[in-house]
């Protein structure tokens, strides 16, 4: 046991620094690298499918298809990762999206005015029902895991109240502009794109450093003076506005509301955060890797339905792929650690 | 605290967090039923609160594996379509014959207990945190059960569970509900389990430092996979139990399960990080689900509002009892 540390000990002292760097970029970027890959391997996987089915490339319908029904993922998951680089998880992202996509498609009117207003309306009910989370885990001291199963609860039962049948209505226009095309470019493609800007920007502040320090080490963060309650409590504040963005967004591509659309989110927002390389114990990943993993989702089913797999079998290989891609993840590390 | 030795809270002062909340949740299950009582005296008939335990029983059932799994600081969220998964084996392998079932539960049984023990090696040999892997096979179950059933439409698919079965749950000894009396003898295995043999201990040393447990001994991997195949086994008796009391399988069965599995658990006392709690609070947790939403509906409350009142209810409970120590 000793003689192999020392070994490799001193073969650490003879790595170059810039091999040493190389080598701890890797490292810390194995799992996203890794679910980039997957990603690469699932579009060539769709394009040959395609191409043998249709006889053709796809082209600006089937990317903005594809995008269109992986926006509301990718919103929630980009949430779902400011909450679990803390260390918690959100189960209540369902919820929060039910009554965001209801409220939108009960009140939106159509006009400029209305729509502007329901839109900063929606994000401050999803950042509201954020906040609630955030100050009953910090100061509630209580669990994320049950004080968001217990809000979940809660707004799947405000959001029947307020659309007690499939219904409402989006304006076209609305539609037309988060799901529709910006000259040919498909707007959602360019969420897409302002997405992960954002990301770039926001992982430098002081709040997504925070953010990862208290996933790191919560203790150690707390004794080093970083305001742990405040920063998880913004943590979940702006989790919940991104769901009452996917909230929003769903409501516009399916033109009207349905109070129960939602519930499937909580599930798959962790499962692309999962997929994109965001550790569920804190402190490891970042959005773009979540948002790569949404498509990852879309695609999957994409590819599940280009070869002829019976669509009742979906569920089953999302679930199989899922736990493979972290066995897969798994192996990686403990290769590149024997490595080491 | 020296100073208040001699009130009369002493009694209260001496008991644990854990077992404060599985007190109160005696107490709140009383409390409902007195007030179910007031709007309508026939709903404390030994009739129908025999026909509300009976109901409990499912939730308690699935919640005996939910603790075990929590307990050691896990969470399962397989729950749903093991259980309707398992319930569809049971009615589509035995179709409705009771020359069968003397083999089928068995099977089911032990197929529950595989899936179970799947979700434990997953989570030991490969590192994968108990949420993806539970809610990986949660899909898999899912996928599987519409998949080889055609979405339902098989013709094995409308069989009712296998008499004899039926009776095991619906049936009545001495004025009881035989279902009750099963939940009885999980309840009472459960608790010899926790709190006298030494797989229990070691449960209760994993839950509360796991690194502290490997090195005092104790087999961590196997107690993990054991507990993960308890989940998996009491998800199939579930499953079994509610085939049998709705006479047939039907898709979505096991739905409302995970939520109220996780939710007995925790308003019966138990700490979701694991370690403290037993399955008495369970049982209170789930007589009181039950309960709850049986009063509103008695109150003509709406599902939206007995939806809200049950997240409000559990976040009331927490608030009382589950709340961690400051940290320093």
């Amino acid at each position: 046991m000793s003689t192999t540390e020392t070994k490799s000990d001193v073969e650490r002292a003879q790595r170059t620094p810039a091999d040493l760097r190389l080598h701890y970029y890797g490292a810390q970027n194995v799992p996203l690298l890794l679910s980039i890959g997957i990603l690469v391997a699932m579009i060539m996987l769709y394009l040959i499918l395609f191409v043998l089915a249709q006889r053709r490339l796809p082209g600006s319908f089937e990317l903005s298809t594809t995008l269109n029904n992986t926006m509301s993922v990718g919103l929630a998951a980009v949430g779902q990762t400011l909450v679990v680089l803390t260390g918690g998880i959100d189960l209540s992202v369902g919820g929060i999206v039910d009554v965001t996509n209801s409220v939108a498609a009960q009140t939106m009117h159509d006009n400029p005015g209305s729509m502007l207003g329901i839109t900063l309306l929606v994000l401050a009910i999803g950042a509201g029902a954020g906040l609630i989370n955030g100050l009953l885990v910090t100061y509630g001291r209580l669990q994320p895991i049950i004080v968001t199963i217990a809000t979940l609860a809660i707004w799947q039962g405000v959001a029947l109240l307020v659309l007690p049948q499939q219904g409402g209505a989006i304006p076209p226009g609305f539609t037309n502009l988060l799901a529709g095309n910006i000259g040919i470019v498909p707007s959602s493609l360019v969420i897409f794109i302002l997405l992960i800007l954002l990301w770039q920007v926001l992982r430098r502040t002081r709040f997504l450093v925070t953010l990862y320090a208290i996933g790191n080490d919560e203790r150690a963060a707390r004794a080093n003076g970083v305001p742990v309650n405040l920063a998880k409590i913004g943590a979940y504040t702006v989790g919940g506005l991104f769901s009452g963005a996917a909230g929003l967004y769903l409501a516009a591509v399916a033109t009207s509301g349905d109070a129960t659309s939602g519930t499937p989110l909580t599930l798959t927002s962790i499962a692309a955060v999962v997929l994109g390389g965001v550790s569920l114990f804190g402190g490891r990943g970042s959005a773009v890797g979540s948002l790569v993993g949404a498509c990852i989702l879309t695609l999957l089913l994409n590819v599940l339905f280009f070869a002829g797999i019976n669509p009742q079998l979906q569920e089953f290989f999302q679930g199989l792929f899922l736990i493979l891609a972290v066995v897969a993840s798994t192996l990686v590390r403990r290769f590149l650690q024997s490595e080491r | 605290m020296s100073t208040e030795q001699r009130t009369f809270l002493q009694p209260w002062h001496r008991l644990s967090h854990s077992q404060r909340g599985t007190l109160l949740a005696y107490i709140a299950v009383f409390v409902l039923f007195i007030v179910g009582g007031i709007y309508r005296p026939s709903f404390v008939y030994p009739n129908n609160i025999g026909q509300l335990l009976l109901l409990a029983s499912f939730v308690g059932i699935v919640a005996a594996g939910q603790t075990f799994v929590i307990l050691i600081g896990g969470i399962d969220l397989s729950v749903p379509w093991v259980l309707n998964a398992m319930a569809v084996l049971l009615t589509t392998t035995s179709l409705g014959m009771d020359s069968r079932a003397w083999w089928v539960v068995p099977l089911v049984l032990l197929v529950g207990l595989a899936i179970g023990i799947v979700n434990g090696l997953g989570i030991v040999l490969f590192e994968i945190p108990p949420v993806v892997m539970t809610l990986g096979m949660n899909g898999v179950m899912q996928g599987l059960v519409l998949g080889l059933t055609g979405g339902f439409t098989c013709s094995a698919c409308n069989s009712v569970a296998p008499p004899s079965v039926q009776t095991v749950i619906t049936g009545q000894l001495l004025g009881i509900p035989a279902g009750l009396l099963v939940w009885l003898l999980i309840a009472v295995l459960a608790g010899l389990v926790l709190g006298f043999t030494t797989l229990g201990r070691r449960i209760y040393a994993l839950g509360n430092n796991a690194v502290a447990a490997y090195l005092a001994g104790v087999n961590v991997r196997l107690v993990t996979v054991i507990v993960y195949a308890l989940g998996g086994l009491f998800a199939s008796i579930a499953g079994i139990a509610l085939t049998a009391f709705g006479q047939q399988a039907t898709l979505g069965m096991g739905d409302p399960y995970l939520f109220d599995s996780i939710a007995a658990v925790v308003i019966g006392g138990t700490s979701i990080l694991g370690g403290r709690g037993n399955y008495w609070g369970t049982i209170a947790g789930a007589i009181f689900l039950v309960v709850l939403r049986a009063v509103l509906q008695e109150y003509n409350i709406s599902e939206a509002g007995r939806s809200i009142a049950t997240g409000v209810v559990i976040l009331v409970a927490l608030l009382l009892y589950g709340r961690e120590a400051r940290e320093v």
